[in-house]
C-alpha cells in the first residue's frame, strides 16, 4: 500500500474532508498548516512595511522577507539570492521578462522560439512580443508522445534567434523536458536568451538553477504547497542589471528627480510597491516543509503513484493517455475516454469525491495538435496515496457505466 | 462528498432522457436553407456549437445544429432545435431567457421537451454547457 508521503493531517482542508480525493495539484496544491501558520504568524508578530520603517518591527518584517528570498535561492540552487525576484507567480515572471528584456532587445528580423507544449503563460507573452516588435515567432512541434522534438528545436534555432522559451515540465501532459539537451542545442546554434517555465518542475523535481546554463527561470509558490499570489523569477545578474524596470513606484527607485529617476539595485528594481512579504514567508515555510520531505522522495512518491494510476487507467476500455511513459512525466495523468466528454467526466468524478481538471489546461496550442478540445487530467502530490488512485479508477468505471447504459 | 455542495444527485442531471439526446441528437445536421446562423464557443472547454435557423415571416421553420460539445451542451442543442420549430422569433428569445432563469434556480414553466434540462440547474459548473446553444440562438436572431 502506497501511503501518502506527507500525512493528510498536516493539511487542514484534507483533514476536514476525509472522503475528498484531490487530484488537481497541478492546478494548485493544498496547503499544510505550517504554511498557514507562517502567514498568520507574520501578520500577528511582524507586520510592518519591509524596507520602510526605522523601527524594530519594520526591521523584523524586512528580515523575514529577506530570509524568504534566501530560502527560495537555496531551494532552487541559486548562489546569488539577489537574482531571485519575487513576483505574483510564473505568469507575472514571464510578462516581466517579455516586457523588460524583450522590448529592449528584440526587434524586426529577430526570431523568438517557443514550443507547442507551452502553457499560455509561456506562449502568449512571446507571441505578443513578436507582434509588438515585428519579430518572428517560431513554434517547435512535438513528438507523437507530446514531448519537445529536439530535432525540430535544432531546426528552429539560428543566429537570428533572440529568445527561446521552453517549459521544464508540461502542465497539460506532465512531460519532463530533457532540458540539458535542449540547452546544448540552443547554445550551440545561437546567442539566444533561454527562458524556462518551472511552474510544474519546482514542486516535483530537484531543481538547481546555477547548473542549468539558462538565463531565466520562473515558478509559482501555490503549486508547491505555498500561498497563491507569490512566486519568483530567477535571472542571471548580468542580464537583470541591464534590464529596465518592469513597473514603477515605491521601493524600486534610488533617486527621483523632477524629470528623471535612477533605479534601485536588483532584486528591488523589479519589485515596485509594497512586497507580498506575508506570502513570501508562507512560501518559505512551504519550501522548508518540502525540504524536510526531501525532493528526491517527492519525486519517487509521485512516480510510484503515477505508474500505478497510469497502468490502471490504461486498462479501462476506450482510454487514450497523453504524454510519454509515466517515468518521464511529473505526477500528471492526462487522458480521454471514448464517448465521455472530459467535462461530463469531471462532474461525475466530483460526485465520487474525486477532483480532476477537465479542460484545455491553458494549453490551447497543444489541444489543437492533439485534435481535442479538452482532456481530463489527474495530478498527484505529496499527500496523494493509493486510495486516491483507487477512487479515480472506480469513479471512471462508474462514469463509463453511466454513459454506456441503455444502448 | 462534493466541494460544490450539490444536493441533487448526479442521476438527476444525467437522466436517461438527457443521455438519449446526447447519444442520438436530434437535428444534428447541416441546414442548407438556413437564413441565419451563429456559433458559440465555450473558452473553458473549447467546445463549439453552431445553430442554424430557417426563419420565414418571423417564424422558425427549421432548426439544426453542428459542432462538438459535452453531453449537456449536445442534449441542450438537441432539445432546443426540437422545440424551436414553429415558434416565432420573439417567443424563441423569451424561451432562451426562461431557460436562463430556470438554470439560476427560478421556478419557470418550460415546454415539456425541455424538462431534462432542469436536472442541470443544481450543477452551477455546467450551466455554461447548457447555455451554449441558447447563446448561439440569441446571436443568430440578434
Amino acid at each position: 500500500m502506497l501511503s501518502p508521503l506527507a500525512p493528510r493531517s498536516d493539511f487542514p482542508l484534507l483533514a476536514a474532508n476525509p472522503g475528498l480525493h484531490y487530484l488537481d495539484s497541478a492546478a494548485t496544491s493544498q496547503k499544510p498548516a505550517a504554511v498557514l501558520d507562517a502567514i498568520r504568524g507574520f501578520y500577528e508578530t511582524a507586520n510592518a512595511n519591509p524596507h520602510r520603517g526605522a523601527y524594530a518591527l519594520s526591521a523584523k518584517a524586512t528580515d523575514l522577507y529577506h530570509d524568504a528570498r534566501s530560502t527560495v535561492a537555496r531551494f532552487v540552487g541559486v548562489s546569488d539570492s539577489d537574482c531571485v525576484i519575487f513576483t505574483r507567480g510564473t505568469t507575472e515572471a514571464m510578462n516581466l521578462v517579455a516586457s523588460s528584456w524583450g522590448r529592449a532587445n528584440v526587434g524586426p528580423g529577430d526570431e523568438i522560439v517557443v514550443t507547442a507544449l507551452e502553457h499560455h503563460a509561456n506562449f502568449v507573452p512571446w507571441q505578443q512580443l513578436a507582434l509588438a516588435t515585428g519579430s518572428t515567432l517560431r513554434i517547435v512541434e512535438l513528438t507523437p508522445q507530446q514531448t519537445i522534438d529536439l530535432d525540430l528545436l535544432r531546426d528552429a534555432v539560428n543566429t537570428r534567434t533572440k529568445l527561446v522559451a521552453i517549459t521544464h515540465v508540461s502542465n497539460a501532459v506532465g512531460a519532463i523536458t530533457p532540458l540539458q539537451d535542449a540547452v546544448h542545442i540552443v547554445r550551440a546554434r545561437s546567442a539566444a536568451v533561454i527562458v524556462v517555465d518551472g511552474a510544474q518542475a519546482v514542486p516535483h523535481l530537484p531543481v538547481h538553477f546555477d547548473t542549468l546554463n539558462i538565463d531565466f527561470y520562473a515558478f509559482s509558490g501555490h503549486k508547491l504547497l505555498g500561498p497563491m499570489g507569490i512566486g519568483a523569477l530567477i535571472g542571471r545578474r548580468a542580464l537583470l542589471e541591464k534590464m529596465p524596470p518592469y513597473q514603477y513606484g515605491g521601493d524600486m527607485i534610488e533617486w527621483v528627480r523632477d524629470t528623471d529617476c535612477t533605479w534601485n539595485v536588483i532584486p528591488h528594481k523589479f519589485e515596485a510597491g509594497t512586497p507580498n512579504a506575508a506570502d513570501a514567508v508562507g512560501l518559505a515555510a512551504a519550501i522548508r516543509y518540502l525540504e524536510a520531505l526531501g525532493m528526491a522522495n517527492v519525486r519517487a512518491h509521485e512516480v510510484a503513484l503515477l505508474e500505478r494510476a497510469d497502468a490502471a487507467v490504461r486498462a479501462l476500455p476506450g482510454v487514450t493517455v497523453y504524454g510519454p511513459p509515466a517515468a518521464q512525466r511529473s505526477g500528471v495523468l492526462s487522458f480521454s475516454l471514448a464517448d465521455v466528454h472530459p467535462h461530463d467526466l469531471a462532474t461525475i468524478l466530483d460526485q465520487h469525491g474525486v477532483c480532476i481538471r477537465a479542460g484545455h489546461h491553458c494549453g490551447q496550442p497543444l489541444m489543437r495538435r492533439l485534435g481535442v478540445s479538452a482532456t481530463a487530467r489527474a495530478s498527484f502530490y505529496v499527500y496523494s496515496d493509493e486510495s486516491d488512485v483507487d477512487a479515480l479508477v472506480g469513479a471512471l468505471t462508474a462514469a463509463q457505466a453511466l454513459f454506456a447504459s441503455v444502448d | 462528498m462534493s466541494e460544490t455542495g450539490q444536493s441533487a444527485s448526479i442521476g438527476a442531471m444525467y437522466q436517461e432522457a438527457l443521455l438519449a439526446h446526447h447519444r442520438a441528437p436530434h437535428n444534428r445536421r447541416e441546414l442548407p436553407d438556413a437564413t441565419t446562423q451563429a456559433s458559440h464557443k465555450n473558452p473553458v472547454c473549447g467546445d463549439e456549437i453552431t445553430v442554424m435557423l430557417q426563419v420565414a415571416d418571423g417564424v422558425i421553420a427549421d432548426a439544426a445544429f453542428s459542432g462538438r460539445g459535452c453531453s449537456i451542451a449536445t442534449a441542450s442543442a438537441s432539445m432546443m432545435t426540437d422545440v424551436l420549430r414553429g415558434r416565432s422569433v420573439a417567443e424563441s428569445l423569451v424561451l432562451g431567457e426562461a431557460v436562463d432563469r430556470m438554470l439560476n434556480g427560478a421556478s419557470v414553466e418550460l415546454p415539456a421537451e425541455l424538462t431534462p434540462l432542469r436536472g442541470v440547474a443544481p450543477f452551477a459548473g455546467r450551466h455554461g454547457c447548457a447555455r451554449m446553444p441558447w447563446q448561439a440562438l440569441r446571436d443568430a436572431l440578434g
